[in-house]
């Protein structure tokens, strides 16, 4: 049986990568609707998936709790498809954690599409490339770095998470149980001892992922340049 | 004969564009208009690029669209090939990739990338990183990336702008030598009339989103010429005469050219370049730098005179301040363009059928090529 504190390590981490490829699956297509969109609609879409950014994960974890719960439709669809319960799940904390981070992996990813432009697309396709292909051989190659960028922030922002996961899935060992809150637990059992290495694994972690994230976005480093 | 039949309009908040036009697919075609006259908008449609196009494109008896129908064929499946004014090279790939990025896709492949090289000369540049190459480079991989794709028509569209004098030349003659040597059809769209005097068989004049004319490239831009003169402030193009005539002598000893133009002849400086005998030479003298002798001029150094007789003489119908006429002399079958001012013509009371000599220097023959 590993430590308590491993095991929340295992669940963050399971939590924060499955997290992070639900997003880059969903983000993207998002983002590239988004970027080429024209209609007016498109500030309500910006607003909505930009919520996140200013709203107290609260009231986002107590909304999805309430959905989450068997008495609501999202909840009992859960539950009559998978027989168990949403909320308090592993699965609710995955789902809260990709609507949070929906504008870390979104607006960068919509930044690097609107800066991209349609120009190189309307070249790869005189050159015979169809939409998908135009898509792998050119917009992923010139937009790289902010996929890149994307994802770890969408990663490391998942990782921070506390509000949310709070409201949604408790606190279950093994389950929903992550490093932010086993700190909390520490503090509330006046454990300083281990709530400081908690604290201070998660300040270094997050400080080299986003340090990595600056240094690939330097000129220098960044591959995505733009064709004139 | 391939034929490209247009038959379409397009509709933006300032813009509109209609065309019904049938366009013989043989060697080089011109499409001429000042901007915002539709003729990157017309290449766009026939490449498919333009979303908002209605009506129906039909090349080489094949529909490429037709809404009628609802049929619109994708801009990657028309096997046209589209080499923009930007180049618009891949900057993540090298040359070499750029070429292999249109080879790859391109189906029943005949040509090889090292003969597109070769006879695009880019020999030294295959391993170069595209944003160090000069714009003239750019071009020229722009314009082999495209034939690599085997396009059973080019356009072109303005695809000298953003390069320097030498360069435009440099690649104005690959155009011509890629035209034959492949035996490619190609829209050439420009606002310079003379790129496209040097290069097109007919050409298409474009006018605020219509088609203002059609045909032979001699006979268009003589007709601009009448245009012009009707209207100065439209003025299109400078009134010139346009000329395809062939080499009797590429140096006559005395470092002129010699051109045949039926009995008589027409001398220029002598130009570098490979000239053979016979060879055609595409040629353009400015109305304004011909001048009009009752008598045959003998002293004067002045090298060029020719004899002809008026066939008309245009004034400005709209413009009366003008003091200036445009006056058609025709030498040895050959329309000449002179423009003099209506002081002159009243001096020497020319008149229809009148037979004067024209005289210009030999400096005033111009290419654009060479």
């Amino acid at each position: 049986m590993p430590s308590p504190d491993l095991l929340a390590l295992a669940v963050t981490l399971k939590m924060a990568a499955l997290t992070t490829v639900i997003l880059l699956l969903i983000g993207t297509p998002l983002a590239w609707y988004l970027a080429k969109m024209t209609s007016r609609f498109k500030v309500i879409i910006e607003a909505i998936v930009a919520l996140p950014l200013v709203l107290p994960p609260t009231v986002l974890g107590f909304y999805l709790l309430i959905a989450f719960s068997p008495q609501h439709l999202p909840g009992e669809i859960w539950q009559q498809v998978t027989g168990q319960q949403l909320a308090f799940s592993f699965s609710a904390i995955v789902i809260g954690s990709v609507l949070y981070s929906l504008p870390f992996v979104v607006q960068p990813l919509q930044k690097a599409f609107e800066q991209l432009g349609g120009s190189l697309l309307e070249a790869g396709a005189m050159l015979g490339a169809g939409p998908i292909d135009r898509f792998f051989t050119i917009v992923l190659p010139l937009t790289k770095a902010s996929f890149i960028t994307a994802a770890s922030l969408g990663f490391a922002h998942t990782v921070g998470e506390f509000g949310v996961i709070l409201m949604i899935g408790g606190n279950i060992p093994g389950e929903t149980r992550v490093l932010s809150i086993a700190l909390f637990d520490h503090v509330e059992a006046f454990d300083y001892a281990k709530a400081h290495v908690l604290a201070i694994s998660l300040l270094i972690g997050s400080m080299i992922l986003l340090a990595g994230v600056y240094l690939l976005n330097l000129p220098r480093y960044a591959t995505g340049k733009r064709a004139n | 004969m391939t034929t490209l039949n247009l038959d379409f309009s397009l509709n933006y908040k300032a813009f509109n564009f209609t065309i019904n036009q049938t366009i013989n697919l043989t060697g080089i075609t011109g499409i001429f208009g000042h901007s915002g006259s539709g003729k990157s908008t017309l290449l766009r449609a026939i490449a498919g690029l333009e979303k908002k196009v209605s009506g129906s494109i039909i090349f080489d008896e094949k529909t490429l669209f037709d809404t009628t129908k609802n049929l619109c064929e994708k801009p990657e499946r028309r096997s046209i090939s589209l080499v923009f004014q930007d180049s618009r090279l891949f900057p993540h790939l090298t040359v070499l990739d750029n070429l292999k990025y249109a080879a790859k896709r391109c189906v029943n492949s005949q040509l090889n990338i090292t003969d597109i090289v070769k006879l695009t000369e880019l020999d030294e540049l295959t391993d170069a990183n595209v944003e160090d190459l000069s714009s003239g480079q750019k071009q020229r991989v722009a314009l082999a990336r495209a034939l690599l794709t085997e396009p059973k028509l080019l356009l072109l569209d303005e695809p000298l702008s953003a390069l320097d004098q030498s360069s435009k030349t440099k690649l104005l003659s690959l155009i011509v030598k890629v035209q034959q040597q492949l035996d490619l059809p190609i829209l050439y769209v420009s606002h310079s009339i003379d790129e496209l005097q040097q290069v097109c068989d007919n050409m298409l004049i474009l006018s605020q989103g219509k088609v203002m004319n059609y045909g032979n490239i001699h006979q268009t831009i003589h007709q601009l010429n009448f245009l012009s003169a009707s209207s100065p402030s439209e003025q299109l193009i400078h009134q010139q005469t346009s000329l395809s005539l062939p080499i009797a002598s590429t140096d006559n000893g005395q470092g002129l050219m010699v051109l045949t133009l039926a009995e008589q002849e027409i001398l220029l400086p002598r130009m570098q370049g490979k000239f053979i005998k016979q060879q055609h030479l595409r040629c353009f003298i400015l109305a304004s730098d011909i001048s009009i002798c009752l008598s045959e001029p003998q002293n004067s150094t002045i090298v060029n005179h020719l004899l002809g007789s008026i066939s008309s003489i245009e004034s400005s119908s709209t413009d009366e301040s003008t003091h200036s006429v445009l006056v058609t002399v025709v030498c040895s079958g050959q329309e000449f363009f002179v423009h003099i001012s209506t002081f002159s013509q009243q001096k020497l009371a020319l008149c229809i059928n009148q037979q004067v000599y024209l005289q210009f220097k030999a400096g005033a023959v111009r290419t654009y090529l060479y």
